[in-house]
C-alpha cells in the first residue's frame, strides 16, 4: 500500500499574500476584504506578503527540507469562477522547501515539497445559483506534497498527528481548515480522492478507500485510476468521472514577481522558534500559554532557550516561567544563565530576587497613598493629561504605563487609583 | 526651448474639445475624450492605462463598460504633478498588432488618411502629432511605440523595462510591457519622464534605480539586422549616419549572433503570457458581461471569450499550445535562453557606443496593402523594434526625414538606465531638424 498527501494549511498572517486585505479578521460580510489585487480586476499586480514567505521557510524547516535560496512562483491555468485571475498564483520547482522528512518512531516519511499558494475564493453554492465570497481569495496558504511513503493507516494517523504537533508550533493550527487530496493505491494504479475536508474526513476517507481497493482486489478486479471525492453523509468515496487524461495547466513562470532571496530574510526568529518547537513538540509537558506566548512569539525568550542544551531546556521553559509570574521582565542574558544554574522549583519571590540581586527594584509595590501623591504631581505637571481624563483612552493607557512602571502596580489597579485621583481634583 | 504644454482656462477648453472631437472623426485617434473641464497640462493615456474613472477598454469588446475605480501609478504620480488626462486613446487590441489595425475603429495616419498608424500605440502617436504641444502616455511590449511613432512622425522614447511601474496597466505580457512616452519636443518628454520615473511598491518589477545619460561618441550599424529592410529606407539611413557624422559621432559597423531568433522568441515569450494574461476575462466580474444565466460554465465562458478579436484569439491559442507540458521546453526555454544571450551581447555593445537602425524596414503602408497580409509577415515587421524590447534596452524612435511627405523615423538604443542620454540626443537632433506636422490643434 502507498500513500501519499497534498495537505494545505493556512498560514498565520495577518494580511493576504499578496495585497494588504486582512486574512482572518472581519470576514461577516461577503466581499468585504477585496481589493483590484485579490478580485484580480485588470491592471493590478501582486505583491508578494514577506511574513508569509518567512513562515514558509519556518514551516520548511521545521519540516527538514532544504530552503531555496531564490524562491520564485509560478502560474496554475486553469478556469473556475472562484479563481478570478484565471490562474492559480502557486510554486513549483522554485517551490521554498524541497526534500524535507517527518520521522515516526523510525519510520521516515519524505516530504516532496513546501510551497506557497493563494487560495482561491469561496462558492457557497445555493439550490439553483452559487454565490462567490472573494474574501477567502489570496489568503496564504501552504502545499505540503509528501512522498507515497505511508503505507498503513496507522502510519497515516500517526503522520496526522505528528504534522499537527509540528505546524501548531508554527502558529498554524491544522483542526481549523485542513484541505487534503489523498492518494491511494493498493495495486499497480493511483487513486486520487480529491478536496478531503478535517483531519476526520481525511481518515474516514483513507479507511473507505483501502476498503474499497482490498475488495476489488480480492475479487480479482481491476482497480481504475481514476479521481474520486469523499462523501461525508455517506462516509464513502465515489467516482468524479472526470476525463482521465494528464492535467494539463500550463505551468509558466509568473512575470509578476520576481525572484526572492530567502537568505537574506529577516527569518532568524522564524528559524529558531522552529528549532525550538521541534523540542518542544515532543513533549506534552508544557502549558499550550507558556509555550505560545512566553516563547514562540518572545523573541528574547527564544533566543534564550536556543542557547541551552537539552538538559537544561526544561529547566529553561521553567524559568521563563518564573520570570513572568513574579512580573520580571528585564532581565538579562546574564540575569538568565545565573538563575538557570539554581534551584527555583519551589522558590518565593522574594527569594528568587534576592539571588537575581535584584531585590531593590521589584520590592513589595508601594502604598495608595504613595501612589496617589506621585499621580497628583504627575497631574499638576500637565494639566492637559488631567482635561483628557478617564474619557481618553490614549491618556488613560498612557498614565497607566507610568504608574505600573513606577509602582509595580497592576494594570487594574493603576486604574483605579488614577480614576479615583482625577475624580477628586477635578471636583476641587 | 521651454515645455509647452497646452492648459486651459473653463471656456477655452470646451472649444478645443469640440475641435478635437471633429478630427477624432476622421482619424479616430480617441476611443474616449472626457469633457469635463481639465484645469493641468493636458496629456492623453493609451487605452490600457487605468485612470479612475474613465472607461479602460484596451480597445477590447471584452472591456466595453469597464471603469476602474483606481489610477495606474504614472496616473497618479502625473495628477500630482498638475497634468490632466483628456481622454483614452486608440490601440490595437490588448496590444496585439504593429500597424494598429486590430481596432473596431482603427486609427488613420495624421499626414494621410489612407495610410496605417503604426501600432500598438496607434492613437497615442496621432494624438501626439495633432495636438499642440503635446505628450501621449504610451506603452511598447515589442515595438508598439517606436512603431506608431515612426509611422505618424512623432518621437517615441521607452524606458528601460521596470523604471516606470506598471500598475494600473493592462497586462500584455508583463516580461515586456514598458510604459513609455509619444512627444513631440524633447522638453516635453523629458518633463513627463522626470515625473513618471521610479519604483513603486505595488509593482514587484519595478525598479528604483537612478537613471544617468552618459554620452557615447560612437553609433553602432548592426549590419546582419539591415538585410531585410527596404532599399530606399537604406539609403536614407545612410544619408542619416552622414549627418551624424558630421556632429562629430564615429560611425561603427558590427554584427549580433542570434539576432534573426529575436523575433521568434520575442512572440513565444510574449504569446505565452499573453495567453494567460487574458485567463482573467470571463464575463462575469467587469466589462463584456453575459446575461444568459442559463448557460453552464463552459457555455456561459464561451460566450464572453468569443468578444476577444482574431489577433487576440490567435495569441491565446498559440500562447496556450507553447505553455503544454510536453511543448514548453522546445519552445519557450529556448526563447529564454536567446533572450539571454542577446541582453549579453547588445550590452556589450551599448557600453561603448548607441546601437542604430531605422524603426521600420518599411515605408509607411497603405491600409489596404496590408489589412490583409499574413500574422507572420506582420510579425515580420518587428524585426528592428524587437531586440531592445526583448531585453529591456531603453530606446527612442525620432523622425528624421519626409519621403513624399511621408514621415521616416530612426532608432537609437542605449544600455539600461541611461534613458536620459536618448533625450540628449534628441535636443542635440533638434537644435536643427524641422519636425512637420500636420495643422496642430490648440
Amino acid at each position: 500500500m502507498k500513500i501519499g498527501l497534498e495537505v494545505h494549511v493556512a498560514l498565520p498572517t495577518k494580511t493576504k499574500l499578496f495585497c494588504s486585505d486582512l486574512a482572518y479578521e472581519n470576514q461577516e460580510e461577503p466581499n468585504s476584504n477585496v481589493c483590484p489585487v485579490c478580485l484580480g480586476l485588470p491592471g493590478a499586480k501582486p505583491v508578494l506578503n514577506k511574513k508569509a514567505l518567512e513562515i514558509s521557510v519556518s514551516i520548511s524547516k521545521a519540516l527538514n527540507c532544504e530552503i531555496t535560496e531564490k524562491t520564485w512562483f509560478v502560474r496554475k491555468v486553469y478556469f473556475y469562477p472562484d479563481l478570478p485571475k484565471g490562474y492559480q498564483i502557486t510554486q513549483l520547482d522554485g517551490a521554498v522547501g524541497i526534500k524535507g522528512y517527518v520521522d515516526l518512531n523510525g519510520k521516515r516519511i519524505r516530504i516532496r515539497r513546501v510551497q506557497i499558494e493563494e487560495d482561491p475564493a469561496r462558492i457557497i453554492h445555493e439550490k439553483d445559483y452559487s454565490l462567490i465570497d472573494f474574501n477567502r481569495s489570496g489568503v496564504p496558504l501552504n502545499e505540503i506534497v509528501t512522498e507515497p511513503d505511508i503505507t498503513s493507516l496507522e502510519e497515516l494517523k500517526n503522520f496526522i498527528e505528528e504534522l499537527r504537533s509540528i505546524l501548531y508550533y508554527q502558529g498554524v493550527n491544522i483542526n481549523q481548515e485542513l484541505k487534503t487530496d489523498l492518494n491511494i493505491s493498493l495495486a499497480e494504479n493511483r487513486v486520487e480522492i480529491k478536496n478531503v475536508t478535517g483531519v476526520r474526513n481525511l481518515i474516514a476517507a483513507a479507511e473507505y478507500e483501502i476498503k474499497r481497493q482490498t475488495a476489488l482486489i480480492n475479487e480479482g478486479k481491476k482497480i481504475n485510476k481514476e479521481t474520486r471525492s469523499y462523501k461525508e453523509d455517506s462516509n464513502e468515496t465515489v467516482s468524479s468521472r472526470e476525463k482521465e487524461t494528464e492535467e494539463e495547466y500550463g505551468f509558466t513562470f509568473e512575470p509578476d514577481l520576481t525572484f526572492y532571496d530567502t537568505t537574506k530574510l529577516e527569518i532568524q526568529k522564524a528559524i529558531i522558534a522552529s528549532v525550538v518547537a521541534k523540542e518542544l513538540a515532543y513533549k506534552n509537558e508544557y502549558r499550550e500559554k507558556t509555550i505560545r506566548e512566553l516563547i514562540l512569539f518572545n523573541k528574547k525568550n527564544l533566543l534564550l532557550l536556543t542557547s541551552l542544551s537539552k538538559e537544561e531546556f526544561k529547566k529553561g521553559v521553567s524559568l521563563i516561567e518564573k520570570f513572568a509570574s513574579f512580573g520580571i521582565e528585564d532581565y538579562s542574558e546574564e540575569d538568565f544563565k545565573k538563575m538557570i544554574k539554581q534551584d527555583i522549583s519551589s522558590i518565593e519571590k522574594g527569594e528568587f530576587l534576592r539571588l537575581l540581586g535584584k531585590t531593590s527594584k521589584y520590592e513589595e509595590k508601594a502604598d495608595e497613598k504613595e501612589i496617589e501623591k506621585g499621580i497628583i504631581e504627575m497631574l499638576s505637571q500637565d494639566k492637559n493629561l488631567l482635561k483628557r481624563g478617564i474619557t481618553d483612552g490614549k491618556a488613560m493607557s498612557f498614565m497607566i504605563g507610568k504608574v505600573k512602571e513606577k509602582y509595580h502596580v497592576t494594570g487594574k489597579e493603576a486604574a483605579d487609583i488614577i480614576k479615583k485621583v482625577i475624580k477628586s481634583m477635578l471636583n476641587n | 526651448m521651454t515645455s509647452s504644454f497646452l492648459s486651459f482656462e473653463d471656456k477655452g477648453y470646451k472649444d478645443f474639445i469640440s475641435r478635437l472631437k471633429q478630427e477624432n472623426e476622421k482619424l479616430n485617434a480617441f476611443n474616449f475624450i472626457d469633457e469635463n473641464d481639465k484645469s493641468g497640462k493636458i496629456i492623453s493615456v493609451k487605452d490600457n492605462i487605468c485612470v479612475k474613472g474613465m472607461p479602460a477598454t484596451a480597445s477590447s469588446k471584452i472591456l466595453q463598460g469597464y471603469i476602474p475605480g483606481f489610477n495606474a501609478t504614472v496616473i497618479e504620480r502625473l495628477e500630482k504633478a498638475g497634468f490632466s488626462v483628456i481622454g483614452k486613446t486608440n490601440m490595437d487590441e490588448f496590444g496585439f498588432g504593429s500597424f494598429g489595425l486590430n481596432s473596431e475603429h482603427y486609427a488613420r495616419n495624421p499626414f494621410n488618411e489612407e495610410y496605417i498608424t503604426g501600432g500598438s500605440s496607434s492613437g497615442s502617436a496621432v494624438a501626439t502629432a495633432l495636438i499642440k504641444g503635446h505628450v501621449s502616455i504610451a506603452e511598447s511590449t515589442g515595438g508598439s511605440i517606436s512603431a506608431p511613432a515612426s509611422f505618424c512622425g512623432v518621437v517615441g522614447l521607452t524606458p528601460t523595462y521596470g523604471v516606470i511601474s506598471r500598475y494600473g496597466l493592462i497586462d500584455y505580457a508583463s516580461s515586456l510591457d514598458k510604459i513609455g512616452f509619444m512627444g513631440k519636443s524633447v522638453d516635453n518628454i523629458r518633463e513627463v519622464m522626470e515625473k513618471t520615473i521610479g519604483g513603486d511598491p505595488k509593482d514587484t518589477t519595478s525598479l528604483s534605480v537612478t537613471i544617468s545619460n552618459k554620452k557615447p561618441n560612437k553609433l553602432y550599424v548592426i549590419d546582419n539586422l539591415m538585410t531585410g529592410v527596404n532599399e530606399v529606407i537604406k539609403d536614407r539611413f545612410e544619408d542619416l549616419l552622414a549627418k551624424l557624422s558630421a556632429k562629430g559621432y564615429k560611425i561603427e559597423h558590427t554584427k549580433i549572433d542570434y539576432l534573426e531568433y529575436s523575433v521568434p522568441a520575442y512572440y513565444i515569450i510574449s504569446m505565452s503570457e499573453a495567453s494567460t494574461n487574458l485567463a482573467k476575462y470571463q464575463g462575469f466580474k467587469y466589462g463584456f458581461k453575459v446575461k444568459d444565466f442559463s448557460l453552464n460554465y463552459n457555455e456561459f465562458f464561451m460566450s464572453a471569450r468569443k468578444q476577444f478579436g482574431k489577433e487576440a484569439k490567435r495569441r491565446v491559442i498559440l500562447g496556450t499550445f507553447i505553455r503544454s507540458k510536453s511543448i514548453t521546453q522546445r519552445y519557450y526555454e529556448k526563447a529564454l535562453a536567446i533572450r539571454h544571450a542577446l541582453i549579453a551581447r547588445m550590452d556589450k555593445i551599448l557600453k561603448e557606443g548607441f546601437i542604430i537602425m531605422p524603426s521600420m524596414p518599411i515605408f509607411t503602408p497603405k491600409i489596404s496593402e496590408v489589412k490583409d497580409i499574413s500574422p507572420v509577415e506582420a510579425y515580420s515587421m518587428d524585426m528592428l523594434t524587437v531586440p531592445p524590447n526583448l531585453c529591456g534596452f531603453p530606446h527612442m524612435s525620432f523622425p528624421y526625414f519626409y519621403e513624399k511627405g511621408m514621415p521616416i523615423g530612426a532608432q537609437i538604443i542605449t544600455n539600461h538606465f541611461n534613458d536620459y542620454s536618448l533625450l540628449d540626443f534628441l535636443s542635440e537632433w533638434e537644435s536643427d531638424f524641422k519636425y512637420k506636422f500636420k495643422e496642430e490643434i490648440s
